[in-house]
């Protein structure tokens, strides 16, 4: 049992004690006592009391039946329906209520909101949308060069940002919205379309989203996902065995790594996942990583790279916001504060421990 | 003993309880710790209120409820997710301030109060019909059926969990078109085991 189904327990019996005839103001202080020693005990007892009040509504359904005989289970359905029929009889029942809406109301809602979103998008892009109309298929690719960032607005009122180095190929169709990355990463505010999925491949996963912000990024065999909004699916193109794989479901602040043998997520809140997207707006932000890592993430900005000489100075640990188009300053910066001599050539910065 | 803080936290909190515990299944795949983290939301959003009551009280529980994940995702720091079947666009849910689940009439009231009277145990239905329909104390109640006054108390508190689970958490009696939901049968599940257990 856990700690909480206990505290639930113990305060259904307190409340259980207080309905008995034999209350005293001794065990009404210690019932007091018992819900100020923790927030979760009086929480507990105030959703219990609450319901068990509300409960009070039950006695209409004495209505007409003789008393101080329990009916057989189901017996007073048809009565209870009956006795309410007659509107009249109805005013003690007209306090606030608490019973969830229906579900489908919630959903229909939402639906709404989306169709209004897609009309929106439908009028504000009208000229595209009749050629995509006509043609019923839009293809184009996209590329960035090294050390730019390209903002692509796309045929469906989406945004896709290509990082540094990066290449997209979008096909628009009639059914789906899919957006191969070929190469680097780009970063997705999708405008919302229940009826077409849109889809971002690498290679065979696939990252499905409706109308939500997340960036995907390929780095050799390693595929990472950081979604700052609503909700993503990952998933994998069914093998040549034909064997499903497993979805992961990435709700906002999700960091996945995607490799050959799986998939990790680690979830973070929406502040701390969006540090991995700071490349937007020119920065690359690091807590506690090897200068390894720092000199490659360098390295997809920059055209002349970083090199790392010896094992001891890849093992440094660097922490902070950078500009990545200012590779030289973090160079000079870790000149002044770390055991590092860099040697500048045309091409490349080679960095060794000193 | 009830303060003005106590009625807000009922009328504007545990009025949202069906459509939270649902938040919590999605993003949790633990289910045997959504009890729990019910739990803490609402202790931290009661807590909370008692410094300064929020503007958006039902936004303001689900950024708690979403706190309170994050802070245990990071505790485990690496948190692998499940598989948690297929992803319909219908899935993507949004969170509407403007519309608050105030639900229905007090006809649709009293009907969930039936329902959750008619499921519960036998002994403790005669009970908690007895005490609460028919306004018996606790010691009529314990001559009436010859039983002891512990164990009318007994029976009302588990009464007493039961009703506040279907009322607030949304169980659906059989036949109900919504009891296809996973979530509801999730709840039944959980109805069931309590039932065991006593």
């Amino acid at each position: 049992m856990h700690d909480s189904r206990r505290i639930e327990q113990t305060a259904a019996e307190w409340l259980a004690r207080s309905d008995a005839g034999d209350w005293n103001e001794r065990d009404a202080a210690a019932l007091d006592q018992w819900l100020a020693s923790a927030p979760r005990h009086r929480v507990a007892y105030l959703r219990l009391q609450a319901a068990w009040r509300e409960a009070g509504r039950l006695r209409a359904l004495a209505a007409g039946l003789p008393a101080g005989v329990v009916p057989p289970r189901g017996s007073w359905g048809r009565g209870w329906r009956t006795g309410l029929a007659d509107e009249a009889r109805a005013p003690d029942l007209q306090d606030t209520v608490f019973t969830p809406r229906a579900r489908r109301d919630a959903r229909a809602r939402r639906w709404r909101h989306a169709l209004v979103a897609t009309v929106a998008i439908a009028l504000a892009g009208s000229v595209g949308w009749a050629g995509w109309q006509l043609g019923g298929r839009q293809e184009a690719q996209y590329a960035s060069g090294v050390g730019q960032l390209e903002t692509v607005a796309l045929i469906d009122g989406s945004t896709a940002v290509l990082s540094s180095d990066s290449r997209l190929r979008v096909r628009m169709t009639r059914g789906g919205r899919e957006i191969a990355l070929l190469q680097g990463e780009a970063y997705f505010d999708v405008a919302p379309d229940p009826a077409r999925p849109f889809v971002v491949v690498a290679e065979d996963r696939r990252v499905v989203a409706v109308g939500t912000r997340f960036s995907v990024r390929r780095d050799h065999a390693e595929l990472r996902v950081v979604v700052t909004e609503g909700k993503v699916r990952l998933d994998r193109a069914a093998g040549s065995d034909g064997r499903a794989t497993p979805v992961s479901l990435l709700p906002a602040g999700s960091v996945a790594t995607a490799g050959r043998d799986g998939v990790l997520v680690r979830s973070l809140t929406v502040a701390e996942a969006e540090r991995y997207l700071e490349w937007r707006s020119g920065f690359l932000a690091f807590e506690d990583a090897t200068l390894a890592a720092v000199a490659s993430e360098f390295n997809r900005f920059n055209t002349r790279k970083l090199e790392l000489a010896d094992a001891e100075v890849a093992q440094l640990r660097v922490g902070g916001n950078f500009r990545w188009a200012q590779a030289e300053d973090f160079v000079k910066l870790l000149e002044l504060g770390f055991p590092v001599r860099a040697e500048r050539l045309p091409d490349r910065i080679v960095l060794h421990s000193r | 003993m009830a303060t003005d803080l106590d009625d807000w936290f009922v009328r504007e909190i545990l009025a949202h309880e069906r459509a939270l515990v649902q938040y919590l299944q999605r993003c949790w795949p633990q289910r045997d710790e959504h009890h729990d983290l019910l739990q803490e939301v609402y202790a931290r959003v009661h807590e909370a209120a008692g410094r300064s009551r929020p503007t958006t009280p039902k936004s303001f529980l689900f950024a708690t409820a979403r706190h309170l994940m994050a802070d245990r995702a990071r505790r485990a720091r690496v948190v692998s997710i499940e598989p948690m079947g297929d992803f319909e666009p219908s899935n993507v849910y949004l969170i509407d301030e403007r519309s608050p689940e105030r639900w229905m009439g007090a006809r649709q009231a009293l009907k969930r109060l039936a329902e959750s009277l008619e499921r519960l145990p036998d002994r403790c239905r005669e009970v908690v019909w007895l005490r609460r329909v028919e306004e018996l104390s606790q010691k009529e109640v314990a001559q009436r059926l010859g039983i002891s006054g512990k164990t009318v108390e007994k029976h009302l508190a588990k009464g007493m969990r039961l009703i506040a689970d279907h009322l607030y958490g949304g169980g659906f009696a059989p036949g109900d078109e919504d009891a296809a939901e996973p979530w509801a049968e999730a709840e039944e599940d959980e109805g069931h085991a309590r039932q065991q257990a006593d």
